[in-house]
């Protein structure tokens, strides 16, 4: 009754083979190539400076793009994130300055109403079992209408405690955001919660097969209103993020936070069909963003190209992910 | 008198394949001749799958060379084997659901009149083929409403209107039920006489001797040996199989049931079930039989929560009323599904995952999973079934099909299960493994879990069962114990032919 498990061979370990070992191998290595070739067109790049100037460029796409992920993970997409962060962001500062709120109890309750939206998203697509895109779709327009109504003038003179996340701290001259330390908990926590808790598994298990999940005992309606709602504090957080690093609540913010999101995710080897992904992978996919925009910036490219070579990126990343998952 | 003399139709000779991590198969030989059925038999995992889609395009090989009367050729895709007369009928079938039998018989070969498309020749050709197959429904039948054998039958229509000459078929019996198989071996039988070679991959050995020619045996993806079958007995094709003697495939049950499990009382679910009572006590194996279509799997779906339902249910005495899976769980039952693809596995993601994904609670402390006590629960099944992979880590969508079954067995093995539903547990599992399966079930019962088991194979009910249900339309029309049960008593209740209503009242 010996156990017969297959020989393991170490030959032909071509390049997807490498990708299928590991998801986020790929992206990984796409990031340090960027790199060293962002570094041997400028001096300037490989700077500590522009280093944390990068990291803050991403820092509100990164948060967006956590929850953003996991909701792709359980194979929805979430449109509405991009809005909901907006409007956090709008409420948190205008009860502040405008109502006078306590600046701790503004930001409570602008994350409150984020929330809400989250939760308002779970109950649509486990209710009445809409697709995620419309109903993500209805609540970004939503979203969008309730900021235009609270304020269509940027809110300023915020007070200090809702800045703090924008002060630094320096490791070996380099000045580093409490943000982006917040940031880099952030994704600690999400790769903690999907690898080693029951709710991470649910969130996988879904999305790979949500009948399958059900019949194996797990509450599927309860792991996407959870997810939904979880992505929301995501969002939220994201809105702080934005405040301390711009100083104002703007209410035109967040208009392309959704599908920034997703190129970050994508990026990142998250497969949009769900049950398959890494949380890692998202935060280097935010990075390759960032360095590119940063890179092409120092280079001298304008603005539109740097969209431009995102959009080719993103397909790049996509077929990659499509072609090395094909024939099964 | 066995057919291995006919003209060399296809040869593969020293075929080998690796996958990361995975060496499939390594200097395989094939041999095919016109009007033979070629039977390839191997434990799971042992490469027959794979060996057959580098045949059908859908793999190519890394070693080795094919033939055709002689004549190497490539066989780079889908398209290729096509051109070289091969069809395949996987076992997950390719018809399109929306579509009419006629439609997908000629589907992607659709002829034209002008410029349309010439559906008088479709119809009437579609006719012919199925006429040919003995067949009687109608060409304008859309697939979906047809039953799996009906649709298999469609998949072979199919294959007959292109210039077939190999027919390839990958575990065709394991989704039938007893009253389909005469068609299916039928089918076959005419197929070949009308020269078309066959390759026939099975787990059911009765099979092997009433239809094959010549056998070949894989084993760990090495090639064992081919022999015609008239030089073969049953136990050596077993013992070349899986490398031992196999005295019995089902243990000897001594059944001493105990206290009331389950107790089903007027159970009805629309059309599906109607009025179905029994109970099960601990210790006990009750096996439902019946054939598709009968209403055993909607009953179990309901018993455990996976669908809505009417009447009464207790367990243990105390009342039950399932919600949802998750309740039926919680209360010890357990529900191994006849679809392991479709309903059982979570096919993209890895093998610890799919066998701890009902018990995290137990492996969890402080709402974190102990990922080193997992990584123990999931080895130790990985020997106790024989699981073939090359580790926990492995996604199970690229593990053969039977040791994807085990996986399904291993996670409700793993949490401790007091009621344990198996509806088709054995499906596609190799015959060493069976028996191991068997004895698990009967190790079970000792430990007082009670075991509702369908299925559709009767040696399997009959070789198992302490008690027989067999349903019809919905509903239980006969309890058998197992002294009274014969295949011959079993069958005739489940279709209510003439002679089954005769013995009824004998
Ligand atoms: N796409 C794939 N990627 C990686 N490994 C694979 C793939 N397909 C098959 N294998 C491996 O190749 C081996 C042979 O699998 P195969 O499906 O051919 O077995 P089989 O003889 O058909 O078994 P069964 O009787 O269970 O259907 C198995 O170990 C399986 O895990
Ligand atoms: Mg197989």
């Amino acid at each position: 009754m010996s156990a017969v498990v297959s020989k393991v061979t170490k030959r032909r370990s071509g390049v997807l083979d490498i990708l299928r070992g590991s998801p986020i191998m790929g992206p990984f290595l796409a990031l340090i190539a960027a790199s060293i070739f962002f570094a041997t067109q400028s001096d300037k790049f490989l700077t500590g400076a522009n280093l944390s100037l990068i990291i803050q460029q991403v820092i509100v796409v990164g948060a967006l793009a956590i929850g953003q992920t996991l909701v792709i993970l359980t194979g929805g997409i979430d449109l509405s994130n991009g809005m909901i962060m907006a409007l956090s962001s709008v409420l948190m500062t205008g009860f502040a300055v405008t109502s006078g709120l306590n600046p701790i109890l503004a930001i409570l309750a602008g994350l409150l109403v984020g929330i809400i939206f989250g939760v308002l998203n779970g109950a649509l697509i486990t209710s009445i079992g809409l697709p995620p895109f419309i109903v993500t779709l209805g609540t970004f327009n939503i979203a969008y209408a309730l900021v235009r109504i609270y304020t269509t003038s940027t809110i300023t003179n915020l007070p200090p405690a809702q800045l703090f996340l924008g002060n630094t701290f320096s490791i070996g001259g380099t000045e580093i955001t409490y943000g982006s330390v917040l940031l880099l908990i952030l994704y600690a926590i999400t790769w903690y919660v999907l690898r080693s808790t029951p709710a991470g598994r649910a969130v996988y298990a879904v999305g790979d097969n949500p009948e399958a999940a059900r019949l194996a005992g797990i509450n599927t309606k309860r792991v996407l209103t959870g997810v939904y709602t979880v992505a929301a504090i995501t969002y939220g957080i994201a809105g702080l993020l934005l405040v301390s690093r711009t100083g104002v609540g703007d209410p035109q913010a967040g208009q392309t936070g959704n599908l920034d999101s997703i190129t970050a995710v994508v990026l990142g080897g998250t497969s949009l069909l769900g049950g398959r992904g890494q949380i890692l992978g998202t935060l280097i996919g935010a990075l390759i963003v960032g360095v590119f925009r940063n890179g092409l910036q120092l280079m001298g490219v304008g603005s539109i190209y740097q969209v431009l070579i995102t959009g080719i990126l993103v397909i790049v990343a996509v077929s990659i992910d499509y072609l090395s998952h094909r024939g099964k | 008198m066995s057919q291995s003399t006919g003209k060399v139709l296809f040869e593969m000779k020293g075929i080998g394949k690796t996958f990361p991590g995975v060496k499939a198969l390594e200097g395989v030989n094939l041999t095919v001749r016109e009007g033979q059925v070629h039977a390839l038999l191997g434990e799971n995992g042992a490469g027959k799958s794979t060996l057959i889609k580098i045949l059908s395009g859908a793999y190519t090989k890394d070693e080795g060379q094919i033939f055709l009367e002689g004549k190497p050729v490539e066989i780079r895709n889908p398209q290729d084997a096509e051109a070289f007369g091969i069809s395949t009928i996987y076992q997950e079938f390719n018809l399109a659901r929306n579509l009419t039998v006629a439609e997908n018989i000629f589907l992607g070969h659709l002829p034209r009149k002008g410029l349309s498309i010439d559906w008088a020749h479709v119809k009437q050709r579609s006719r012919e083929i199925l006429d040919m197959l003995g067949v009687t429904f109608s060409v304008d039948t859309p697939t979906s409403s047809l039953s799996v054998a009906e649709q298999q039958l469609v998949e072979i229509a199919k294959s007959l209107n292109r210039k077939t000459r190999l027919l390839i078929m990958d575990e065709p019996s394991a989704v039938l039920s007893e009253k389909d198989l005469e068609k299916l071996y039928e089918v076959v039988r005419s197929l070949q006489a009308r020269g078309i070679g066959i390759i026939y991959i099975t787990h059911r050995m009765k099979e092997i001797f009433l239809l094959a020619d010549e056998v070949t045996v894989l084993k760990d993806g090495r090639y064992v040996d081919t022999r015609s079958i008239a030089n073969v007995t049953m136990d050596e094709l077993v013992k070349l199989m899986i490398g031992r003697e196999l005295k019995d495939v089902y243990p000897k049950r001594d059944p001493a049931p105990g206290d009331m499990l389950l107790e089903v009382k007027n159970v009805s679910r629309s059309k599906l079930v109607h009025d179905v009572s029994f109970n099960l006590r601990a210790g006990e194996i009750v096996g439902f039989a019946g054939i598709t279509g009968s209403g055993r799997t909607e009953l179990v779906r309901s018993i455990f929560g996976a669908d809505p339902y009417s009447g009464e249910m207790r367990i243990a005495g105390k009342p039950y009323k399932p919600h949802s899976p998750a309740d039926a769980i919680k209360h010890g039952i357990a529900l191994v599904t006849e679809d392991r693809k479709a309903q059982g596995l979570l096919l993209k993601l890895n093998v610890t995952i799919n066998t701890t994904i009902s018990g995290l609670k137990q492996l969890s402390r402080y709402g974190v999973i102990q990922l080193a006590k997992e990584l123990v629960l999931v080895k130790k099944f990985i020997q106790e079934l024989r699981i073939k992979t090359p580790g926990p880590e492995f996604i199970v969508v690229n593990m053969s099909g039977g040791n994807q079954q085990k996986v399904v067995l291993a996670r409700w093995l793993s949490i401790g299960t007091r009621i344990f539903i198996m509806d088709e547990p054995t499906r596609g599992i190799d015959i060493g493994s069976k028996s191991e399966i068997y004895q698990i079930m009967d190790d079970l019962t000792k430990q007082g879990v009670g075991i509702i088991m369908i299925s559709s194979e009767l040696p399997e009910v009959l070789g198992m069962s302490d008690r027989i249900m067999v349903m019809r339309e919905g509903t239980i029309v006969k309890e058998l114990s197992r002294a009274e049960a014969s295949e011959e008593t079993v069958m005739n209740y489940a279709v209510g032919s003439q002679s089954g209503a005769n013995l009824a009242h004998a």
